[in-house]
C-alpha cells in the first residue's frame, strides 16, 4: 500500500441505496463517467439497483495527481471507494476497458467483496497487457505533442474526437501514466484459475480483443463470454441498450447460472 | 411527466416559466463551473453547452447534480440524458434542458 494520499475522486449515485449494488468502472484516457451515466445507468437505477459511478483519478473530475498510475494505484482507489460506500453485501462489478482491468485486478485481491463481473472490451492484467498499454500511452503522448495533430484529427475523425484528444492531452502529457502502467504489479497466472467468481466478457465482435475469448474462458474457472454483432471496442457507447439488457439480465439472475451448465 | 426535447436551431421565445428556468440554470452553471470563464458570456436558449462553452461532458454530470439539488425528485435528470443519443448530447443546448425542467413542472 502507498503512503501517498489517495487523490479526491468525483462519484455520482443513482437509484436506491442499498442491496445489489453494481459498482461501474470506466475506461483510460478519453473515458469518465459519462459512458455510463449517458448510456446504461439509468436503466439499472430504474431497474432498482444502487448504481455507483467514479471518475478514476487523471479522469473526469478527479484529482490528476502528477504520478502515481500503477494499476494497483487504481485498484486500491476503488478499494478505498468502496470501504466508505454503504453496501449490504458484495456487489457486481461492471468495468469497461481498462476499467475492466481494474476490475480484474480488484475481484482477484478482494473476492469475498465481489458478487461478480461483467467486464466490456476488457483483458486481465497481464506482462503483454501492461506492456501493449504503456506503449499505447507513449505513442499517443508523442502524436500529440506535434501542433498538427489536433487538427489532422478534427479533419479526419471531426470535432468531437479531436476534442477529446484535446482533453487527454493534460494526463498524457502533465503525468508519468505510461510510464507506471508499465511498472504495475501484475498478478501470477495461477491465481486467475482459482479465481471463483462469475465472469461475464463481452466483445464487440469486430474489435481486436474479440479473439481472445477462448483463452480467457480457459483462464478463469466461472466464465462465459458474448460478443455483440457489427461493434467494435466502443460497443459499450455504440450500443448502449444491447449491453445494458446484457447487464440486467446478468446482474439480476444471469450470474447464478455457472458456466459450465450453459456450456453444457 | 416529461417533454420531448427539440433539437431544432431555431428557438422560440422563452415563455414566463422557462425564463425562469433559464435564470435558474445559468445560474447552475456559475455555481458549479465557475472555471470555465462564463462570467461575461450571455447564456441563451441557444447555447450549447459543449460546443459554445466548451464543457466537457462530465461538466454536464456535475451540473444536472446541481440541478437536482434546486429541483429534487420533479425533474429526473438520468432519464432525461438516455432519452438522448451521444452526438444528440455533444450538440445538447441550454434550452433543451429548460424546456425539459419547466415540463416536468409542468
Amino acid at each position: 500500500m502507498s503512503a501517498a494520499r489517495r487523490p479526491r475522486l468525483n462519484s455520482v449515485r443513482l437509484g436506491p441505496v442499498g442491496q445489489d449494488t453494481v459498482v461501474l468502472v470506466h475506461g483510460m484516457v478519453t473515458d469518465n463517467l459519462t459512458s455510463y451515466y449517458f448510456t446504461v445507468a439509468p436503466a439499472l437505477a430504474a431497474a432498482g439497483h444502487d448504481v455507483v459511478m467514479y471518475d478514476q483519478r487523471g479522469h473526469g473530475r478527479s484529482e490528476r495527481p502528477a504520478t502515481g498510475y500503477r494499476l494497483e494505484d487504481f485498484t486500491d482507489d476503488l478499494a478505498a471507494l468502496l470501504d466508505r460506500t454503504d453496501t449490504t453485501g458484495p456487489v457486481h462489478l461492471v468495468g469497461n476497458s481498462f476499467g475492466g482491468t481494474v476490475a480484474f485486478d480488484y475481484a482477484l485481491r478482494h473476492p469475498d467483496r465481489v458478487a461478480s463481473l461483467l467486464v466490456v472490451e476488457s483483458e486481465p492484467p497481464t506482462a503483454a497487457w501492461a506492456a501493449k498499454v504503456s506503449t499505447l500511452l507513449a505513442d499517443s503522448a508523442n502524436t500529440l505533442r506535434d501542433e498538427q495533430a489536433l487538427p489532422r484529427i478534427e479533419r479526419t475523425n471531426g470535432r468531437h474526437e479531436a476534442r477529446l484528444a484535446r482533453q487527454a492531452c493534460p494526463l498524457l502529457h502533465g503525468t508519468t501514466i505510461a510510464e507506471d502502467i508499465a511498472a504495475s504489479r501484475i498478478p501470477a497466472e495461477e491465481r486467475w484459475r482459482a479465481l471463483d467468481l462469475p465472469v461475464l466478457a463481452v466483445y464487440g465482435d469486430t474489435s481486436d480483443l474479440a479473439g481472445t475469448a477462448p483463452w480467457l474462458e480457459s483462464l478463469l474457472p466461472d466464465c462465459r463470454t458474448h460478443h455483440v454483432a457489427g461493434h467494435g471496442h466502443y460497443v459499450l457507447v455504440n450500443a448502449p441498450r444491447t449491453i445494458g439488457a446484457l447487464m440486467l439480465d446478468w446482474v439480476r439472475a444471469g450470474h447464478r447460472q455457472r458456466a459450465e451448465a450453459i456450456r453444457a | 411527466m416529461t417533454t420531448t426535447p427539440t433539437s431544432d436551431a431555431t428557438t422560440p421565445l422563452p415563455g414566463a416559466g422557462e425564463n425562469a428556468v433559464l435564470a435558474e440554470v445559468t445560474e447552475a452553471l456559475h455555481a458549479v463551473l465557475p472555471e470555465i470563464g462564463l462570467e461575461g458570456t450571455a447564456i441563451t436558449m441557444d447555447t450549447r453547452f459543449v460546443e459554445d462553452l466548451d464543457l466537457e461532458s462530465i461538466d454536464l454530470v456535475t451540473l444536472t447534480g446541481e440541478l437536482g439539488h434546486r429541483y429534487g425528485d420533479r425533474v429526473d435528470f438520468p432519464a432525461f440524458f438516455a432519452s438522448l443519443e451521444l452526438s444528440e448530447i455533444i450538440g445538447l443546448s441550454v434550452g433543451q434542458v429548460v424546456r425539459h425542467i419547466a415540463g416536468c413542472q409542468g
